[in-house]
């Protein structure tokens, strides 16, 4: 593909635009990430979640910064919900990131949650790709931080950052497990106010009772990224993180896991849309679905007779063969 | 006001009333809510004269900041005093361009006293002419200034009968106020003219720069510092020079609305009294030097009238009661004015509506304490600058409130209103509730850190403006009452003097030039010298920079590098508080 | 299934005006309209304008200026996008603008310009039946 090789040969326009059909979904998207497939896996992926206002954005912004003073190329993914309203949104991450507007080491891409639930939207994990494709040293993702369900990130990223302001401490009694899951390392941002020590301490302490496997144990960092205090550690620490998921293979083994689970996931898609796309050329078929939706049939006995109807699976065969 | 039996015979009437004769009348004419209201002293049963109104000039304001409206009023030869400054809020182009601008009004239209100069952006946000990021600005939106010889050159229309101990200036200038002050100080010690005698008001209202205007350019704290030193270095050299100008207006215009406006504008006002008394400056001393620009209004004729008199209670109050000022006039909301000016009502659709909506505010401001101005010549939002007639009509709309209409006659003529002192109440109400919360989050600086005046505005904004699309609001002209046999309404275009377009052209290249031609006459070693001094004093925050500044000013250092050194060390704010 | 393609917006203030009542009012309502907005906030350059536009891929880059500068400020806009390829993305822009500015920043290349007042249904609609990229 013509726009894939401008971009491997360095495109920020073709770049940008392979971004936008891969957020589409568009029907060109399992080539072009065919494509970028050889050039894929020098990236290291950093995502960043934890409840809107704990200053990601600016910590994303003063990390790079740390970053690109040692020469690293940094690509931002900044994500912001999509309004349930209208399908707009307002991606208001950007702006905050301003000391890198014109820093061709930098590339940022603002995107919206669209039909995603999570605080990723689904095409976020392809965008990645093409930023290591595109040969960024490290792929910086900052999540909505939607609150409980942020588990999405954690197949995305090599180092999960979670980011918390001293005001949260109430939220994280409630998140306790899941956050333990999620978090590679923890920052309690806007550490001037009030109560983050406390924070602080309550998480270490959670820590030190959770069973995680011990080798690695993440550690609380406190940061004030508006006055760029702490960011150096917290680079440091990414780096620490990233050489022991190398050291004890457990990142291969981690993108052995992505592989697969990508795998599965995209044979499951395409067989779901062209399942659904049989199922609605069948009238039959089709007026058994609106008795599922009217609750007339069960919805597992509907789908065993889909799943079992031999001229549907049969009419499938004869078009991959007329196709071939 | 009425005793316990009235007051019950009050409500039962008013409830027998409701039932009885406005019922019937709804019933008539098929309606289930009545689409007008009623106010009965029932609706402000604890009204208390001395403690809710007040007489005009004392505590708690309520009626008005002065006892009369007589200063205000005087009349020089049929002309307002309001009306004759040299320039009013004028200046574009080069310095030259400026400076023969206000000769040109001196002589041709008789205007007197100072002048209320309008910087261009670039000297706004503190950057050189020459400055790649002034490209497309410079003299635009106002004259270009970069060193201490550009305002000689404007200062040169003002001599004589005019001079700097004759004259009061305005100077529409935030964050490198104390840069342009420097300069009108070291003219004055060229002239000889002792520094009491500088009479002056810098804007200097950096707050508001944050939420509303956008020309910032350190972050808040340092900013406030600088803030901090004008009002420490005034109050010793110059006692007659305004300190500030804070300013409502500007976050009205931005989409605040009536309250928003009036409890920003009080909290910012806060942050800057907390600053004089943290210096240790007494604060019925630093007060006095404190002036408000303050209100824009809307249309909602009498809520924006409550809204002036709650705004000035409350202020008495914060002053008195918060910070224990003594002085009577430490209290006064000094300059607010009344209703105020309805700049982003006015419409460019049917021009001439602007007319009736100016006299329908210079009406609400005789009835809010203030002189019967009426404010904004009708072919402002046609931004082609104001034509004569325009001009007159506007003038002459005041004489007529004030001659025909004897509107001046009384102050506060709706004390005692059931209706305006209910609505009073409620609008001092839903101020305290507003800087009660910017309270909790820790005063202006923090509110403004945390972004929540700027979204809170934001918002506003976009309410109102889906009100006027949705024609919840309704626009004369513009969203309603509009049709297919709409008017071509002729407006005439005789201007008093318009800037050149051509001079405003080639201001650019122009000043490039002038700034060029000072960096080569003047003592480069010298200014590196006194740049490196500013740049140690500014890293201590105890030290108050207007000496150092004053240095760099007599050096010919230009804007762009005083504030650049000021830059490396206060860092710049981004602001990036969106909508959302 | 492909996703319904939604309209990408860059509202930007060029230069050093800081009135952005307008460019705040035009993000939130172009989101109600069902656009993705992305704001730059004050005091842009155009070639930072320019950037941002290409890195987000957006269909439309929305000015704003108060000051006077769009003379100058605008077309830098039009021309650095062109210079980079992107000159499908579509220029629109608003503020205080001359009635005789606007054939001269047509010809620069700046396909509207609306005043102040202008509703927002209708500078949406404008986007939708006139960008240029499918």
């Amino acid at each position: 593909m013509e726009m894939v090789q401008k971009m491997l040969a360095g495109s920020d326009l073709s770049l940008a635009r392979l971004i936008t059909l891969v957020e589409r979904d568009a029907p060109e998207v399992p080539e072009i990430m065919g494509s970028i497939y050889p050039h894929l896996g020098n990236a290291h992926f950093v995502g960043f979640t934890g409840p809107p206002g704990g200053g990601k954005s600016t910590l994303v912004d003063r990390l790079t910064a740390v970053m690109r003073r040692r020469g690293f190329s940094v690509g931002i993914v900044a994500c912001d919900p999509t309004s349930p309203f209208s399908g707009g949104a307002v991606l208001g991450d950007r702006i905050r990131m301003q000391q890198h507007y014109l820093d061709k080491g930098v590339f940022i891409r603002s995107m919206a949650t669209r039909g995603s639930r999570g605080g990723l939207p689904r095409a976020a994990r392809g965008v990645i790709k093409l930023l290591d494709a595109f040969g960024r040293d490290f792929v910086l993702v900052e999540t909505v931080g939607v609150g409980q369900t942020e588990l999405d990130i954690m197949e995305a990223a090599d180092t999960t950052v979670v980011v918390l302001v001293p005001e949260a401490g109430d939220t994280i009694q409630t998140m306790k497990a899941g956050l333990l899951e999620i978090a590679d390392i923890f920052v309690v941002n806007k550490a001037d106010r009030e109560g983050a020590d406390y924070l602080g301490m309550e998480l270490e302490q959670m820590l030190r009772m959770s069973s995680r496997e011990s080798s690695w144990q993440a550690p609380v960092l406190t940061t004030q990224a508006i006055n760029d205090i702490g960011t150096e550690e917290l680079y440091q620490e990414i780096e620490r993180h990233r050489e022991v998921l190398r050291d004890t293979g457990r990142l291969s083994l981690r993108r052995q896991e992505q592989r697969k689970g990508e795998f599965i996931e995209t044979i499951e898609q395409g067989i779901r849309a062209r399942l659904l796309e049989l199922v609605e050329r069948d009238g039959r078929l089709m007026a058994s679905l609106e008795r599922v939706e009217k609750g007339e049939v069960d919805p597992y006995s509907a789908s065993m007779e889909i799943l079992t109807n031999k001229t549907l699976l049969q009419g499938w065969l004869a078009e991959l063969e007329r196709e071939r | 006001m009425f005793d316990k039996d009235r007051m019950e015979e009050i409500e039962r009437r008013r409830r027998e009333w409701e039932e009885g004769t406005l019922k019937r009348s709804r019933e008539r004419f098929g309606m289930k809510e009545s689409p007008t209201e009623f106010y009965s002293p029932a609706e402000v049963k604890d009204f208390d004269f001395l403690e809710k109104v007040g007489f005009p000039g004392e505590y708690p304001f309520t009626a008005a900041e002065y006892p009369s409206n007589l200063p205000a009023l005087r009349i020089r030869g049929g002309v307002s005093a309001l009306l004759v400054r040299a320039g009013r809020y004028s200046g574009y182009g080069a310095p030259e361009d400026t400076r023969d601008y206000y000769n040109y009004m001196r002589e041709a239209f008789g205007r007197r006293g100072g002048p209320n100069i309008a910087f261009d952006l670039p000297t706004q946000c503190g950057y050189d002419s020459d400055d790649p990021v002034a490209r497309g600005e410079v003299g635009k939106v106002g004259v270009a200034v970069d060193t201490l010889r550009d305002f000689e050159v404007i200062y040169e229309a003002f001599v004589g009968e005019s001079d700097l101990d004759k004259i009061a200036s305005n100077w529409t200038i935030n964050a490198p106020c104390n840069v342009i002050l420097a300069m009108y100080i070291t003219l004055a010690e060229k002239r000889g003219i002792p520094l009491d005698g500088l009479r002056g008001t810098p804007q200097n209202d950096i707050l508001k720069e944050f939420v509303a205007r956008g020309t910032y350019i350190f972050p808040p704290r340092p900013s406030m510092r600088m803030i901090r030193d004008t009002i420490t270095y005034c109050t010793e050299h110059m006692p007659s020079m305004n300190t500030i100008s804070i300013c409502g207006y500007h976050m009205r215009e931005a989409g605040a609305g009536p309250v928003q406006m009036v409890a920003f504008t009080l909290a910012n006002a806060m942050a800057y009294v907390q600053l004089g008394m943290e210096a240790g400056l007494d604060v019925d001393t630093f007060l006095r030097r404190f002036t408000f620009l303050a209100w824009s209004t809307g249309m909602e004729f009498f809520k924006e009238i409550a809204r002036a008199r709650a705004a000035r209670r409350v202020w008495a109050k914060i002053m008195r009661e918060r910070f224990g000022a003594e002085d009577p006039r430490s209290w006064m909301l000094r300059g607010a004015g009344g209703m105020g000016v309805p700049t982003h009502t006015l419409t460019a659709q049917r021009p001439l509506n602007n007319l009736t909506r100016n006299i329908i505010v210079g009406i609400g401001n005789a009835l809010s304490g203030a002189p019967p101005m009426v404010p904004v010549p009708y072919d402002e939002p046609l931004g082609l600058g104001h034509s004569l007639e325009a001009e007159q009509l506007n003038m002459d709309g005041g004489r007529l409130l004030q001659f025909e209409a004897r509107l001046a006659d009384v102050i506060d003529p709706l004390a005692g209103s059931y209706y305006v002192e209910s609505l009073t109440d409620q609008a001092e109400e839903e101020i305290w509730e507003i800087i009660g919360r910017i309270d909790a989050i820790g005063g202006a600086v923090a509110a403004i850190e945390s972004g929540y005046m700027q979204r809170e505005i934001a918002r506003s904004a976009y309410e109102y403006q889906k009100q006027v699309e949705s024609g919840e609001r309704v626009i004369v002209g513009v969203n309603r009452f509009t049709g297919e046999n709409e008017l071509e309404v002729l407006t005439t275009r005789l201007v008093e003097h318009p800037y050149d377009p051509v001079k405003r052209a080639e201001a650019e290249e122009k000043q490039i030039k002038n700034l060029a031609q000072v960096k080569r006459g003047r003592d480069n070693g010298q200014v590196q010298a006194t740049l490196k001094r500013l740049k140690e004093e500014a890293k201590d925050e105890k030290v108050n920079l207007i000496p150092s500044i004053l240095e760099a000013i007599k050096a010919y250092a230009t804007i762009g590098e005083i504030c650049g050194v000021l830059r490396e060390v206060f860092g710049e704010y981004q602001a990036y508080n969106v909508a959302a | 299934m492909a996703e319904e393609r939604r309209i990408r917006v860059l509202m930007a203030k060029p230069g050093l005006d800081g009135h952005d009542r307008g460019a705040r009012v035009l993000t939130l309502g172009l989101r109600d309209e069902g656009m993705e907005v992305i704001y730059t906030g004050l005091r842009q350059t155009p070639d930072k304008i320019v950037e941002a536009a290409i890195q987000e891929d957006v269909d439309v880059v929305g000015l704003s200026c108060l000051s006077g500068a769009h003379r100058y400020l605008f077309p830098e806009v039009v021309e650095g996008l062109r210079e980079r390829g992107a000159q499908d993305v579509m220029v629109i822009g608003g503020g205080i603008i001359a009635k005789e500015d606007i054939p001269f920043l047509k010809e620069k290349g700046i396909d509207a310009v609306f005043g102040p007042g202008t509703p927002v249904k209708e500078i949406a609609n404008y986007i939708r039946e006139n960008a240029k990229r499918k």
